[in-house]
């Protein structure tokens, strides 16, 4: 087997699928990007036809079905965000069904957003960025800053780096755990070319793909618990 | 794969913005929506139900009231149509009796009057049945036969009429 030729075809494989000519394909848009687009609009679709025709009396099964929805992923995020975090609870949901959409494209023949490092970097910039405006919106600008010196002023720059260092590890961790199943999953094929790999795609590409969506809402809920604690 | 490509973040940034979007409006606050008119209809209905109950109870302490009334006023409706109905049989024996006496007394006296009258006629007879005999025993020619004879037939007479 030749993993390291696997891994050079995996990760050096030219991603764009939208080329734009002029200022040196700066606006390429990579096929992840096209990806998302497409479970954006499944998504869309998805819930436009749960929540087409409510009623408040004699609910029809759809929308039983969507009012469940709504209520165990609120209760997922709730819980983790608990009463001060509350807002945001809806962005979580949105985020968790994001990358376990995603996660599940692997289900269809297609690559999962995910495997690309920049879909991963900017969720987590999204975190971190939703982190920080919590914090600043809880305490306050000055407030906000004096946080970083506490519980003493040694620690600030280490509170200054976490700064980058969260985003990177949520960014890293989801694009690691993605690529690891790929690779894990292509070796697999490559061994075994039936009926195992298919056994290990329920855990890898169901299961694996669940679980990094839940840690990752989880982490960047921690951290939204934190800044505005 | 590795290489960082700042459009595709933003992209992808704008993409899971359309995302939240598209939840908010379409599944949470449509959802949200629903609920809280069906939250807003159970408060609705608590209240109403509340305030039902508490008209039904001033309803009942009202007819408890009134029903208590009602006992009172039917234990005075028949007590007093006990005493006048105790009056009335009163006032009927007492007449009753009034009339008795009144009756009894009358006929003592008429039961008098009558024998008075048969005394006074009796009397009267035999006052006349003696000046008869007299009479009789003045106008004859009398012997000791003639006057048994007559004194029998006038112990007889005076027997007769007796009778």
């Amino acid at each position: 087997m030749d993993i390291g030729g696997l891994l050079k075809e995996l990760l050096l494989e030219d991603k764009v699928m939208i080329h734009f000519d002029f200022m040196n394909g700066f606006f390429d848009i990579n096929k992840s990007v096209v990806i998302t687009w497409g479970v954006l609009v499944v998504l869309t679709l998805f819930i436009l036809f749960l929540t087409s025709n409510m009623k408040v009396h004699n609910i029809s099964r759809k929308q039983l079905v969507a009012e469940v929805i709504v209520e165990k992923l609120r209760g997922i995020t709730y819980g983790m965000l608990g009463e001060e975090g509350l807002r945001y609870r809806d962005y979580m949901v949105a985020v968790l069904v994001f990358i376990g959409a995603s996660n599940l494209v692997g289900l269809f023949g297609l690559t999962p957003p995910t495997f690309d490092l920049n879909v991963t970097a900017a969720l987590s910039l999204m975190s971190i960025v939703l982190v920080e405006a919590a914090g600043i919106k809880k305490k306050g600008v000055r407030k906000w800053v004096k946080s970083f010196a506490e519980p003493m002023a040694v620690v600030a720059p280490m509170n200054v780096l976490e700064l980058a260092i969260r985003p990177l590890s949520l960014c890293m961790r989801l694009f690691g755990n993605i690529i690891g199943a790929t690779v894990i999953m292509e070796l697999l094929k490559m061994a075994v070319p039936i009926i195992v790999p298919a056994a290990f795609s329920v855990y890898f590409d169901i299961f694996d793909g669940l679980i990094q969506a839940y840690v990752f809402v989880f982490l960047t809920s921690l951290y939204i618990k934190e800044a505005v604690e | 794969m590795l290489n960082i490509s700042v459009m595709n973040i933003v992209y992808t940034v704008i993409n899971l913005l359309i995302l939240y979007v598209v939840f908010r409006v379409f599944l949470f606050k449509r959802v949200d929506a629903v609920m809280s008119e069906r939250s807003r209809e159970i408060d609705d209905s608590i209240i109403s139900a509340n305030k039902k109950e508490q008209e039904a109870e001033q309803l009942k302490e009202d007819y408890a009231l009134k029903l208590q009334n009602a006992d009172k006023e039917c234990e005075e409706i028949v007590a007093k149509s006990r005493k006048d109905g105790y009056d009335e049989y009163d006032r009927i024996v007492n007449d009753a009796k009034n009339k008795a006496e009144q009756i009894i007394a009358e006929a003592k006296h008429n039961a008098q009057v009558e024998a008075q009258r048969e005394k006074d006629a009796y009397v009267s007879e035999l006052t006349d049945l003696v000046v008869h005999a007299a009479n009789k025993i003045a106008v004859s020619k009398h012997d000791e036969e003639t006057d048994k004879e007559l004194y029998n037939k006038f112990i007889f007479e005076a027997i007769e009429k007796s009778e």
